[in-house]
Formats: C-alpha cells, sequence, structure tokens
C-alpha cells in the first residue's frame, strides 16, 4: 500500500512538473529592446538591452540597424527566472556597448528572433546623439525624464455618483536610486473617495528606457453635477547619491576601497530633493437624468444586483418572517438604498425597520461589494399565500439608464395564530395561586396641562442679571475687605512698636506743641522752649523709632538725609534744636512774638516732615 | 497667602457677572434668553387662563370626536400662550401647556422644543420629563444628539436639579454667608472659623463652576429641534449642494455655525443615506456624528 502511495507520489510530481515545463512553453514570447538614456553625447556610450520574454532556449536575437554607433563590445549575456505568486517567468537579456560616431537623430532599428518557425522583433528606438558639453537646461530635462509624475482618471465624463479611477503614477528610470518618497494627494473636494487595492509597482517601457513605476490608485465617487477639478498631487523624493572618500595611495587603500567595507562603514551619500507635481484634471459631471428615473429610485448608480431569501417559509399570524435582501455589484456600496417592499393591503404584513451589514468584497480595479439588508416583517392574516414582492432600481452609467429588479413574491404559508388566553378577573376558588401578570399599558397619552396659575411668575428674568443684585454683591465684600484692614491695622499697632509709634508720632507732636502754647500764654519761656524741643526731638524718634534720648542733632539729621528729607527741612531742624538748646539754657529767651514765632515754625516744621516721611 | 485667597474669593462671585453678560451677548439668541417682559403678571395670568380653558375645551371635543373644533380651540389656545411667551412672560407652566398644545395638533417638532425650554426652567417637573419622552418615542430619529448619561445625572444632581436661577440663588446665599464668616473671623476669633469658612469656600466654588457650566450648556451650546416633517441635510450651505442625510421632525442637533440662512449642524440620529430611503445603514453607522448644513427654517433653538 505504502508503495503504491510512494509511486503515486512520484507520478503527480512528474505531472506538475510537465504542467509547469508546458505553462513556461505556453508563454508568449516577446522581444523588447531598451537604452540606458536617448539622449547622449559623442563621450558617452550607450547601452543597447535586447530582451527575450518567456523563454530562454532560443538563438541570439539579431542585432539591429544602427546608424551612427559603433560595437564597442557585447554582448554579455544574462538570464533571469522569476517566480512571483506561482507564476513563474522567464527571460534572457543581451547587453551590447555602443558609442556614437557622429551626432544626430538615430532609429535603432528592430532586432528580430526566429523560434519554432515563428519570427519576433523588437520596437524600433530613436537615440538623439548632441554636441558636448550638455548645458545645465538639458541636463535639468535628463533629470525630469529620469523622474516624473502622472496623475489620471479612466473617464472624464461622468454622471453623479458614479465610480471614477483616479491613478497616480510615480516613474523613476530603472537602478535609479530614489528614496524618502512622500506623496501628497490631490484635494478631491466634491468626491466620496475609496482607497483601490494596495501600492502597485512594475516596470513600464517609455521610448526605449525602463522605468520603475509605482501606482497609487483611488475611487472617487461625485457627489455634484457640473465642472469638478481634482487638484494636483505631489510627490517629493531623494536621489541618494554616494559618493567615495578621498583616496589617498596608501598600502590599505586597495584593501579597504573593497565593497563590503564601502557597505559596512557607509560610503557618504549625497541627496539630491526632487520634487514632482502632477497636472489638475477636470471632469464633467452630468446630473442623473429625470427621464425615465423610477419612483423606487434612491440615488444607487453603479451596476448592481439583487438577491433575495427568507429563512422561514411556514409561519403563523403574527410570527415574524425575516426577509434577507442583497444587493452588490459595482458602485458606491455604501449609499445602497433599502429595496423597497410592494404590499397590496397595508394591513397584510407589519413591517419592522431593516438593519444592513455592508461589505466592500473587492477593491483592486473597481470598488466592488454586497450590502445585505435584513427585514423583519409579520403576516397579520392567515390567508396570505406570497412575501412581497421586491423592487430595486437603479442608475446604470455605462447604459445610461436607470434599471429596476424585480423578484417575485417568495411563497410562504400562514397558519392561523393561537387564541390569547382572556384575562382572568375573578379569582379562581381553587387554591391556585394566580399567575402574576404585568400592567398593560392601555394607551399613552400625554399628561394634562398644568393649571396652578398661582405659581406664574416670569422666570425669564435671570436672578444673577439684576443690576441691584449685582451692586448688592459688592457690599459684603467691601465691609469685609475695610474689617480686614482696620483688624490687621488694630494688629499691627498692639504688636510692632516702631508702627505704633511711627503712626502716633504726629498726635503726639501736636499734644506737645498744645502744652507748648499753654506755657507760652503762662509766659513761661524755658517751659516753653523744653516743650518744643520734646515736641521736635520725640517726634523724630517716634518716628525713626528710636530712644528719645538718643534723638541728638546729629543723629537726627543723619537719618534724616538717609531718608532723603530735603536740605531746607533739614536745615530747619537742625535750626531747631540748636535754637531751643539756647533759649531754654540762657536768659536770652526772646520775647513773646519771637516765642510764638517759634511755635508757628514748629508746627510748619512738623507738618512738612509728616508729608514727606509718611 | 490665606487672607490673598479670600480676598481673592470676595472678587470672584461679583465678577462672574461680567462674564455672564458676555455669554449673553452670543450671536444664537435662544427662546428663553429674552428677559425684557412687556406684559404684566396679571395679564399673563389672564392669558393662560384663557388658553387653559380653550385647551380643555379642545380636550372634551376631542373626547366626543368633533375633531374640527378641537383643532380650532388647540390653535386659539397656542396662539394665547404664544402671546403670553412673545410678550416677554417666560414661565415653565406655559410651555408646557404650549407644548401639550403642539403634541395634540401633530406638531411634534414644536412640541419637543417647548418641552425642553420648559425643562430648562422647572427641571424637577417629572410631568415635562414623562412628556418629552413620550413625544421623543414618537420621533423617527430616536437617537438623542443632547442626551447627558444617568450616571453623570446621578453625580452631579445639583446641576440637573436646580435651575439656572436657583442656582445663582444658591451661589449668592452661599456668597453671603461666607461673607459673614469672614467678617465675624475679623472681629472675634472663634475656633473652628478658618474651618467654616474653608468649606463654605469650597462649596461656593463648586457651586460657582456649577453655575458656569449650566451656563455654558445652555447659552454656550445651541441645540435645536427639527420642526418640520422631513429636512435634507446638505454637505454645504445652499441649494446647490447635494444633500447628505436626512433627518425628521422632533430630532434634535447641535447647532455649531451659520451662514446667511443656513445653520451647520451635528446629530447622533438614526440617519436616512441617499435620497429617501426607509433605513439605509447598519446600526453601528447610524450612530456615527454626522455633520452638514441646513436651512434655518426647519430648526427652532431652544
Amino acid at each position: 500500500m505504502s508503495v503504491y502511495k510512494h509511486y503515486c507520489s512520484i507520478l503527480m510530481s512528474v505531472f506538475a512538473i510537465f504542467a509547469c515545463m508546458g505553462k513556461l512553453c505556453a508563454q508568449d514570447i516577446l522581444v523588447t529592446a531598451t537604452v540606458d538614456q536617448n539622449i547622449l553625447t559623442l563621450n558617452d556610450q550607450l547601452k543597447l538591452t535586447l530582451t527575450i520574454h518567456g523563454t530562454q532556449d532560443t538563438a541570439h536575437p539579431s542585432f539591429p540597424a544602427i546608424e551612427g554607433f559603433t560595437l564597442l563590445y557585447g554582448p554579455s549575456i544574462s538570464a533571469q527566472e522569476f517566480n512571483i505568486n506561482g507564476a513563474v517567468s522567464v527571460r534572457k537579456s543581451y547587453t551590447y556597448v555602443l558609442q556614437p560616431s557622429a551626432k544626430g537623430k538615430f532609429t535603432i532599428g528592430p532586432s528580430t528572433l526566429e523560434y519554432k518557425g515563428k519570427v519576433y522583433s523588437s520596437q524600433p528606438l530613436k537615440v538623439e546623439v548632441v554636441d558636448m558639453p550638455r548645458s545645465s537646461d538639458a541636463q535639468a530635462q535628463n533629470l525630469e525624464k529620469l523622474v516624473f509624475v502622472e496623475l489620471s482618471v479612466d473617464k472624464h465624463e461622468a454622471y453623479v455618483y458614479e465610480q471614477i479611477v483616479l491613478s497616480f503614477k510615480f516613474y523613476f528610470q530603472k537602478g535609479l536610486p530614489v528614496g524618502d518618497i512622500d506623496y501628497t494627494a490631490p484635494a478631491t473636494k466634491s468626491f466620496m473617495e475609496e482607497k483601490l487595492g494596495d501600492q502597485r509597482q512594475y516596470e513600464e517601457i517609455r521610448d526605449g528606457i525602463v522605468y520603475n513605476v509605482l501606482e497609487l490608485r483611488t475611487a472617487l465617487f461625485p457627489m455634484m453635477s457640473g465642472e469638478l477639478t481634482i487638484s494636483a498631487a505631489k510627490v517629493k523624493c531623494n536621489l541618494i547619491v554616494r559618493q567615495q572618500r578621498d583616496r589617498r595611495n596608501t598600502p590599505s587603500d586597495s584593501f579597504f576601497s573593497d565593497a563590503f567595507f564601502d557597505d559596512f562603514f557607509g560610503r557618504e551619500q549625497k541627496r539630491y530633493p526632487i520634487e514632482r507635481t502632477t497636472d489638475s484634471i477636470t471632469l464633467k459631471v452630468k446630473p442623473l437624468p429625470e427621464e425615465g428615473k423610477p419612483k423606487e429610485f434612491k440615488g444607487a448608480v453603479g451596476a448592481f444586483h439583487m438577491e433575495v431569501s427568507t429563512q422561514s417559509q411556514h409561519v403563523k399570524v403574527g410570527d415574524p418572517i425575516t426577509l434577507s435582501m442583497s444587493v452588490y455589484g459595482e458602485g458606491n456600496i455604501q449609499t445602497i438604498h433599502e429595496p423597497v417592499l410592494i404590499i397590496n393591503k397595508e394591513n397584510d404584513f407589519k413591517v419592522y425597520p431593516s438593519e444592513s451589514t455592508t461589505q466592500i468584497t473587492n477593491r483592486e480595479e473597481v470598488i466592488r461589494g454586497r450590502k445585505v439588508f435584513s427585514k423583519v416583517i409579520e403576516p397579520q392574516k392567515p390567508d396570505l399565500k406570497y412575501a412581497p414582492a421586491i423592487v430595486f432600481s437603479f442608475f446604470d452609467p455605462h447604459a445610461g439608464q436607470y434599471k429596476t429588479i424585480t423578484k417575485e413574491p417568495i411563497p410562504i404559508t400562514v397558519e392561523a395564530g393561537e387564541q390569547e388566553v382572556p384575562i382572568q378577573l375573578t379569582l379562581s376558588h381553587n387554591n391556585v395561586i394566580p399567575a402574576k401578570h404585568q400592567v398593560q399599558l392601555l394607551t399613552e397619552d400625554i399628561l394634562p396641562i398644568m393649571t396652578n396659575l398661582a405659581a406664574l411668575r416670569n422666570q425669564g428674568n435671570p436672578v444673577y442679571r439684576n443690576p441691584y443684585i449685582a451692586g448688592f454683591l459688592f457690599i459684603p465684600a467691601v465691609v469685609v475687605i475695610t474689617s480686614l484692614l482696620l483688624s490687621r491695622h488694630n494688629d499691627r499697632l498692639t504688636s510692632d512698636i516702631g508702627y505704633a509709634r511711627t503712626r502716633r508720632a504726629h498726635a503726639m507732636a501736636k499734644k506737645r506743641l498744645e502744652e507748648a502754647r499753654s506755657m507760652l500764654r503762662q509766659n513761661s519761656p524755658a517751659e516753653f522752649f523744653s516743650c518744643l524741643s520734646k515736641a521736635v526731638s520725640d517726634y523724630l524718634a517716634d518716628k525713626f523709632n528710636i530712644p528719645p534720648a538718643s534723638a541728638t542733632e546729629d543723629k537726627v539729621v543723619s537719618l534724616l538725609q538717609q531718608r532723603g528729607i530735603k536740605d531746607d527741612v533739614i536745615e530747619d531742624v537742625s535750626r531747631c534744636f540748636t535754637d531751643y538748646d539756647h533759649r531754654r539754657f540762657s536768659k536770652d529767651s526772646g520775647t513773646v512774638d519771637e516765642m510764638a514765632r517759634s511755635l508757628k515754625l514748629a508746627e510748619e516744621l512738623i507738618t512738612k516732615m509728616e508729608r514727606q516721611l509718611s | 497667602m490665606m487672607i490673598r485667597l479670600r480676598v481673592l474669593f470676595l472678587f470672584l462671585l461679583p465678577f462672574l457677572d461680567c462674564g455672564i453678560s458676555s455669554a449673553h451677548s452670543g450671536s444664537l439668541k435662544s427662546e428663553i434668553q429674552n428677559p425684557e417682559s412687556g406684559i404684566s403678571r396679571d395679564e399673563a395670568v389672564k392669558l393662560c387662563a384663557e388658553a387653559n380653558e380653550k385647551y380643555l375645551q379642545a380636550m372634551k371635543l376631542i373626547a366626543s370626536k368633533s375633531i374640527p373644533e378641537a383643532d380650532q380651540k388647540l390653535k386659539e389656545a397656542t396662539d394665547l400662550y404664544e402671546t403670553a411667551l412673545t410678550g416677554g412672560f417666560r414661565n415653565g407652566q406655559i410651555y408646557y401647556n404650549l407644548g401639550n398644545t403642539y403634541y395634540r395638533r401633530g406638531e411634534l417638532g414644536k412640541a419637543i422644543v417647548n418641552y425642553r425650554r420648559a425643562e430648562r426652567l422647572m427641571p424637577r417637573n417629572a410631568d415635562i420629563n414623562a412628556n418629552l419622552r413620550l413625544a421623543k418615542g414618537s420621533t423617527k430619529d430616536k437617537e438623542l444628539s443632547t442626551e447627558i448619561p444617568a450616571v453623570i445625572k446621578r453625580i452631579f444632581f445639583w446641576l440637573f436639579f436646580l435651575n439656572r436661577n436657583e442656582l445663582s440663588l444658591v451661589a449668592i446665599s452661599l456668597y453671603v454667608v461666607l461673607m459673614a464668616i469672614l467678617f465675624f473671623s475679623t472681629i472675634r476669633r472663634y475656633a473652628g472659623m478658618k474651618k467654616l469658612s474653608i468649606g463654605f469656600s469650597s462649596i461656593l466654588f463648586v457651586v460657582i463652576v456649577s453655575f458656569g457650566i449650566k451656563i455654558y450648556l445652555e447659552q454656550g451650546v445651541h441645540y435645536g429641534v427639527i420642526v418640520t416633517s422631513e429636512c435634507e441635510v446638505r454637505y454645504g450651505p445652499g441649494e446647490e449642494y447635494e444633500p447628505k442625510f436626512e433627518i425628521h421632525n422632533g430630532a434634535e442637533c447641535v447647532i455649531e455655525d451659520e451662514k446667511d440662512d443656513w445653520y451647520r449642524v451635528y446629530v447622533k440620529v438614526g440617519v436616512k443615506r441617499g435620497a429617501g430611503s426607509e433605513t439605509g445603514v447598519g446600526e453601528k453607522a447610524s450612530r456615527e456624528v454626522r455633520r452638514g448644513w441646513l436651512q434655518k427654517k426647519y430648526v427652532d433653538l431652544i
């Protein structure tokens, strides 16, 4: 048995190999001719590659007729085999290096290949040989040809909500080191958009040059009619060029110039930023035609099909039947509306709102998907034979007309429902505990109006916007702030002697001046000047918080100077001290008028100092 | 530091009024926001008594199946209630009764607007809540955009238990008590005064913040109700823009912006896709927030 299995497996393997070979043999043969550049100078060399796709078992393709070039060397032959997702492809390349011998425009003729009796030929190529040196403009033009972008749509005229495929292609010459690609998508205002598939990468030959292409595709659905513009797409990337380090002729150079070390230590990379912008695209979007619009049409645009099914076809009156309505096809799946049920008599079925699920099944080429509506209906009569017919209308933009899909009614069998047990209003005499019923809500209605007119007052005037209340709010704040300040003042008067002496200095000085005035009236010069001297010195001692005995003329003058008091005041103070002491202790006490003048001067001096010291 | 905090609190409440005044000067004015009263209380009572009488007569006519006469009475009652309200006399009872009148006349959107206005003025009234729920249950779009979760309502109960005026009165009372405590604490140093003032300051702070939130919810965010049977919400402010979805009578929306005769709104209602299908989207999609523009004439501000 095991031997039999072994033979079977060998046999299957052989079949598989032959099948693969058959597949290889069955591949189409294609001959292509490509060049590395199609504008070059007399000093450049042209690399021409002839590639045979589809087989490796062939003779050399004929060398094409080339004017203005001489063959330097070649061909160098390479064979490649690819296996992409199980699909095997082979190709064989013949590369020639050519030297231009004259300037001008030349055509590289087709190369031919004979294989199994058939002749295959490549496309002719155009090459231009120009004068050297190339100008910077020409270099820039050449760079434009190396990297470029294209934005295209599959159609420039469409209906509202019709699917349009927007394709952005980024071309860069094969082998060109491009990195840091930053893509800015075009603004698609007035469109709904869905991404189409993953980024595609492939090769494409343009003017004989092989390009790597990165392609991004999006499905757009215009939401309004008129001329709509898709703005330009932009791509930024860096051309990465590796630069050789400075070479010094040291014995180690030959060793370290090896590619392995270059890769390991990293040669200097220079990045040339490149920015490419596409053209914007203007689309003409037509409104959906009014002519022939079915009444069931609710805005679906595309190519759709519908399937309808139900799980239960034998039901009782009032039992639910779930209709599964699946609309699928190509178009904007999200906006597919629910198919319409055609109910002949309104009371035949009770219809509930449907639930829907949306699934995009294919987004490779265009958006395809399925939207399934689950709708519950309840037959209300026992003699019903069919579920309602189902109709779905959509606009087919390819045909340019409305289409309606009608699904014939599904046959059903409806039996009469069970009779409901009437509510027993009287209690049974049996010793059976009666079943508890929920209170049945007979009808639902709003509660009656409010009629308490006594409570009617205007609630539209916000209390907080009343200016009197707003004003009132400040009063407690002012009272509390005032009481706080007073309280702090009193606390300081009791706890801070310096503060208390300063605050009371003026009052005390006034008191002493009053005493001096009474001495003046009694004509007691010694006591009078003693009072005056005490008034001034004690005032200053209080103000500077120093003991009264320390309030000498020198000390006071120095303190006044420190406080920045004006010089004339300081001189007056100094004069007062000298004058009062002189008059107190000498017999020259002066006349009454002079004493009165001294009193007045002392009063003015204390007032001045009070102003300047406070 | 303590004194500075106290002084800050002293100034907090009086200056709040300035903020509220500026909040009132927003571009959109809700119905309750007009403080000018053109009619006296007696006139308003007279109008309401008459309107109530008409409404009760209409109820009797409905019971006796005299529908056209009942409709006429309801219309008269509506006019009388509207007269009292447009005269500047705002009262929760009148809004509630007007809501009932509109409900009876089949104008669900206007009924809901008036119940909502009544609810703002009388937040503890169970009748308003019951009628509002019933009216909302009769609408096509049952997903509410303005509904606040019950848990939040339980936690911040005072915010939903008191109306604006009541909340402001609580704040003023607390403020006065706090001031009194501070005053006594300056003249007599009783033990515990400090703790008491801190406690009252904290409560006052919470109440003032709640008051600010209340003002924001009622005037900073503009809610509207659809008062037409079917309303197309478009991609832009104009008829030239394609319809995006439809909402129906009684659906509540939040107004974000306005331009000419259009409001930019967002809704969380069960929306219909396409041009008028029954329910074109799945349940998940129907709960998404959807924005768009609709004409002002289709919306009444709460």
